[in-house]
């Protein structure tokens, strides 16, 4: 197993002022893995993303990535990853084809392969047909496809994916999974974060749950639900909920 | 290098692509200033000495000279209708309350010059008339900045002269009042202080370069909006993910902005010569290059802002409140050549200021393109700094 290993977090950790956002985080994700990151609002899965996806620097811990040191060497792994941030990031007065293309450039490809690429990639998250429509006329859901897309652009090994499905209805939810099941089957590995548990367990072959900036539980999500009964009775919900409390946060 | 380059270019293009898909964008960097130029120069027009030529007296205490040549030259002016009088007459006259004032020559004028010493105009002005004050001070400013030149010219030629051959040259050696320092330069001096103009202007001459650099510096520091909005939405980090430079992000944004300022400036000046019939001076490509590098100021302007807030928000109200600060300050308002000396100093503290002084230079008062270096070179210096503490403070997190 150690030798797929290709992302090794270790002892990361990272504070805002005196706030401790993210404390001694370790996990690893094997290649062609759909590795999980749940955790309740502010546990620190964002932050986590961005220090793996070099835009953040840990204060304390290593990450390496295909074998590349996040810190040391970050224009190799940048050419690695893709990102998909919890945010919009896109342009929303330019096209999908426009918003693919810009950022498919800014990562090294020339305008034909740029083209090239932001055709197939559009295909890829259905949105052919809207390729030439400005992104602001699209529904939540469309967006959401047309940001995935964009990560996708620089061909990448490991794709973040921020919360990508927030606030978008079960058809666009669908093709998102369908999306990510694909990719990992040709070969991609996937570090997804989300809310939703029963989206973690149908796509998740490993996860992490966090908490607090802490990683409170880690493993299949079989595993982690016979940690507290009958794995075909209990759902990752109820293990979320027993790990992370019932108590509201944010 | 190249790839910040590369990506720089990319993000301007791309900004400058989203701005032309931008209608409400597009209108408020074109339309609106140019309404709000129409708007004030016709309220203007209105007032002060529209096309009419101002009457100067001039009064020389020398036999014959320099003075009286220049006087000559002077009376042929269209902008000013000069007459000479003797001192007396010229003092009775202003007892009188026939004339407002007169610009006296002194008797050692021409000696002083051609001896290399410094020497002053004196203007002569009822206490109680700051206008004729603020008017013949300027206009013997700007005399006197044309005989400094001219002493500089005198002295090239003298030095020629003394040329062991005798030797005529084709080409008097080519120097500019720029390449004189003060020291070595005499220079011919005031009596009173500098202020006003003396040319009678339209408003336009005025209004269109001030209104022109107020809003060309007001829509590039509203950029800064726009690369907060990009921080926010992460954007940038996502673009930092993806192997872009920092560098490059700053880079971009500014030559974005400043694209987007040319623009901006290119469709003013047509405007205002084809519909307003302004005046370029004598040096029109001295007036594009002010108005290139203010676009370059400018740019470096939005960009620093945008390397020091970090909401929107804040983006937002800096960008309005320096601009609502800068532009009065910087001679967008009034004509800085009418305010105290303390503003005009003050002037030199903002882009702004050096812009409208190098536009008033050039389209007031008749300044050659050689007359406006400080400008350039101030120009040059704010932008330079701005551009280069910006890439020093940017960060592309809201953090
Ligand atoms: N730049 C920052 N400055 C200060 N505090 C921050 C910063 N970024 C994150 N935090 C804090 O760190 C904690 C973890 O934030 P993070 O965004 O990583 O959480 P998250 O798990 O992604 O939450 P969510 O599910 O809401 O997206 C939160 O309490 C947040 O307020
Ligand atoms: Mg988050």
């Amino acid at each position: 197993m150690a030798d797929t290993e290709f992302l090794v977090a270790h002892g990361l950790r990272k504070a805002f002022g005196p706030f401790q956002a993210v404390d001694s985080v370790s996990f690893t994700i094997s290649q062609r893995e759909i590795f999980g990151l749940l955790g309740p609002n502010g546990a620190g899965k964002t932050t986590v993303i961005r220090m793996m996806s070099t835009v953040l620097k840990p204060d304390d811990g290593h990450i390496s990535i295909g074998g590349f040191s996040v810190t040391a060497d970050s224009d190799s792994v940048r050419k690695l990853i893709g990102v998909c941030p919890q945010e919009l990031a896109l342009y929303p007065e330019l096209s999908a084809t426009d918003n693919l293309v810009f950022f498919g450039r800014m990562a090294g490809l020339n305008g034909r392969q740029a083209r090239e690429s932001a055709r197939e990639n559009l295909e890829r998250v259905g949105l052919q047909d809207r390729a030439r429509d400005r992104v602001e006329q699209f529904s939540g859901g469309m967006k959401r496809r047309v940001n995935i897309a964009i990560a996708l652009m620089s061909r990448p090994q490991l794709l973040f994916l921020d919360e990508p499905t927030v606030g978008i209805d079960p058809q666009s939810r669908n093709h998102i999974f369908e999306t990510v099941e694909n990719l990992r089957d040709e070969g991609m590995t996937v570090l997804y974060t989300t809310h939703y548990m029963e989206e973690a367990d149908r796509l998740c072959d490993r996860l992490a749950i966090m908490d607090h900036g802490s990683i409170i539980g880690l493993g299949t999500p079989r595993e982690l639900k016979s940690e507290i009964g009958n794995p075909d009775r209990v759902t990752l919900e109820d293990v979320f909920l027993e790990y992370t409390g019932r108590r509201l946060r944010d | 290098m190249a790839l910040v380059l590369r990506q720089a270019f990319l993000i301007a293009s791309k900004d400058t692509r989203i701005f032309f898909k931008d209608r409400f964008a597009m209108a408020f960097a074109f339309l609106f200033p140019f309404i709000f130029i129409v708007g004030w120069s016709a309220a203007l027009s209105g007032q002060g000495p529209r096309d009419e030529p101002l009457d100067i007296t001039l009064v020389t205490q020398e036999e014959e000279g320099i003075s009286l040549s220049v006087i000559e030259e002077l009376s042929q002016s269209v902008y000013a209708s000069v007459s000479t009088r003797p001192y007396d007459d010229a003092l009775a006259a202003l007892q009188d309350g026939e004339i407002d004032g007169f610009v006296v020559f002194p008797a050692d004028f021409t000696q002083k010059i051609v001896s290399g010493a410094s020497t002053s105009l004196g203007v002569v002005v009822n206490d109680d008339n700051p206008d004729a004050e603020a008017a013949l001070s300027g206009f013997a400013q700007e005399v006197a900045g044309r005989f400094t030149e001219a002493q500089i010219a005198f002295r090239a030629a003298a030095d020629l002269a003394a040329q062991p051959q005798g030797e005529l040259q084709a080409e008097p050696p080519d120097r500019t009042s720029a390449e004189f320092d003060s020291d070595t330069a005499p220079t011919v001096g005031l009596v009173l202080e500098r202020v006003g103009d003396v040319v009678p202007f339209r408003a336009s001459n005025f209004t269109l370069p001030a209104y022109l650099t107020m809003f060309v510096f007001f829509s590039a520091a509203l950029s800064a909006e726009a690369i907060a909005r990009e921080r926010q939405n992460q954007t940038l980090e996502r673009l930092m993910s993806n192997g872009t430079r920092r560098e490059s992000i700053v880079l971009g944004k500014f030559i974005g902005t400043a694209y987007r300022s040319a623009a901006q400036l290119v469709v003013m000046w047509l405007a205002g010569i084809l519909l307003f019939d302004i005046y370029l001076g004598t040096a029109p490509v001295a007036v594009i290059a002010i108005s290139v590098l203010m676009a370059l100021a400018s740019a470096a302007f939005g960009v620093l802002l945008a390397s020091f807030v970090r909401s929107v928000q804040a983006a937002g109200s800096a960008g309005v409140l320096t601009s609502l600060v800068l532009a009065p300050i910087g001679g967008c308002w009034w004509p800085l050549f009418i305010a105290p000396q303390w503003m005009q100093s003050l002037a030199k503290l903002t882009p702004h200021g050096w812009a409208n002084g190098g536009f008033n230079k050039l389209m007031l008062f008749g300044a050659e393109a050689g007359e406006v270096t400080q400008e350039l070179g101030a120009l040059v210096a704010f932008a330079a700094a701005f551009l280069a503490i910006a890439l020093w403070r940017f960060r592309t997190a809201a953090q």
